[in-house]
């Protein structure tokens, strides 16, 4: 071979032309961004063709208007919107009755610490008013419904309020929902891997390309600072703060995740991460956590299948499920 | 041994096929692993991207949305949303953002501003 020194240059050539044939085809990513259920939602998909992603991205947002169409209280002909308003018992789609189904079965597991059927308790305090304000506690008695497991009845595919006070909202399971349906579309259209991020309600198809998607979590009292990042592959992480919608009057923090007993925000915690199966899941837990406090919700946690989480309690504590501890890089 | 003499015996053309073949060897090296990105202001309205401009030129940038205009500013590296017709000023409160993936929203005037570009140290914000 070394008496031929050109053979030498075009067999280092042929390897070079046959290692640039084989080199992996680049994979595209796709982000776009939508105003959807009035929240910021991201979706990314990682594929080879940016055409196909960019069509599967537009039916996901789609879906996610469709399930908003249905569940907003802000959509007057919504079917939430027809319970509220409805005396009588409302026929509901499957759609509806599964998300209220999963609501009344978290409600019953967290002792009603996740409920449904707070729509004018949230309309009282209004945190989208310019000047929100503290109610006066007559105000909050008034709308406070009794129960969170008797807040409805369904029979069938009959749904009926049962509590005249009870009125349904949603927020806190249906942009979960919204998610897991735009998810089934990715997964339908052949994506293998892609994240929706509907205002920290995430839901994730596959990992990030050949690695687990990395999620940071966001510290509860440092803002633009990360607590701590989790690897994660076909799961679903939201977390639940008292530093996203919030006012301070004379000094206190009063914040958007109520305690359905008191009718004021809960006091336990600061924020609750919760990974689950689904996003829907684990956005109501979140809540349900959240209103729990840091004992009582790591232990709802620790019982629920498949299910962990992070709690940081209103001290700064941090809780983790056992399942959870491992897997965290605390920064 | 063996490579000098393979040295002295190989002529000029030779000379010429080796020098090809380290730069086509450094050139794959570069397209297979690629530049680091450029970061880039991108601002949607709705869904639809409207603008783009590099993070690193300094502008001023005018969107009317459905509730009047929403200003946006690039200053040294750096976007922020000076004025909005919004009634809470959230976005105008959000700050100043400079890393690749980070927002800034204006949900009653349908503006969203995004960063795109270069790596960060986790891909999605659970928050």
């Amino acid at each position: 071979m070394l008496k031929r020194p050109l053979a030498l240059i075009a067999a280092l050539l042929l390897i070079l032309v046959f290692s640039w044939s084989l080199r992996s085809k680049p994979s595209a990513e796709v982000a776009r961004t939508a105003l959807i259920m009035g929240t910021l939602v991201e979706i990314k998909g990682v594929g080879s063709d940016e055409k196909s992603i960019e069509a599967a991205i537009s039916d996901a947002f789609n879906s996610m208007r469709t399930v908003e169409a249905r569940f907003s209280t802000r959509v007057e002909t919504s079917q939430i919107s027809l319970i509220n308003r409805s005396s009588t018992a409302v026929e509901v789609e499957p759609q509806v009755l599964f998300v209220l189904r999963l609501g009344q079965e978290i409600s019953r597991e967290s002792g009603g610490a996740f409920h449904m059927g707070l729509g004018d308790l949230i309309k009282l305090w209004n945190f989208e008013a310019v000047t929100p304000r503290v109610p006066a506690l007559s105000e909050i008695k008034q709308v406070l419904p009794a129960s969170a497991e008797d807040a409805i009845s369904i029979s069938g595919m009959q749904v009926e309020r049962t509590d005249p006070r009870t009125q349904l909202d949603l927020g806190g399971i249906a942009k979960g929902y919204a998610v897991d349906r735009a998810l089934d579309i990715l997964r339908n259209a052949g994506l293998e891997s892609a994240s929706i991020n509907a205002g920290g309600d995430i839901g994730l198809l596959g990992g990030h390309g050949e690695r687990p998607w990395k999620i940071g979590i966001q510290h509860p009292r440092n803002e633009g600072k990360l607590l701590a990042t989790v690897e994660l592959s076909d799961r679903a992480i939201v977390t639940s703060g008292d530093y996203e919608r919030f006012f301070m009057d004379n000094g206190v923090r009063y914040h958007h995740i109520f305690d359905p007993q008191t009718g004021m925000p809960a006091r336990g915690c600061q924020s609750v991460s919760v990974v689950a199966g689904t996003v829907a899941e684990a956005d109501a837990l979140a809540t349900a956590v959240f209103v729990l406090g840091p004992a009582k919700g790591l232990a709802l946690l620790e019982k629920s299948l498949d299910v962990e989480g992070l709690i940081i309690g209103a001290d700064g504590q941090i809780a983790t499920t056992s399942g959870l501890k491992d897997q965290i890089q605390w920064r | 041994m063996a490579l000098s003499s393979l040295w002295v015996r190989i002529t000029r053309t030779d000379r010429w096929l080796i020098a090809f073949t380290i730069l086509a060897a450094v050139a794959s090296l570069w397209l297979t692993i690629g530049r680091p990105a450029g970061q880039n202001v991108v601002i949607y309205e709705g869904d639809k991207i409207i603008f783009t401009a590099p993070l690193s030129q300094q502008r001023s940038i005018v969107l009317h949305g459905p509730l009047g205009e929403t200003q946006v500013e690039i200053v040294a590296g750096q976007v922020r949303i000076t004025s909005s017709p919004c009634p809470r000023k959230i976005c105008i409160g959000m700050g100043e953002i400079h890393r690749s993936g980070d927002l800034l929203a204006c949900v009653p005037n349908r503006v969203v501003v995004r960063i795109e570009g270069e790596e960060r140290s986790y891909d999605l914000l659970s928050r």
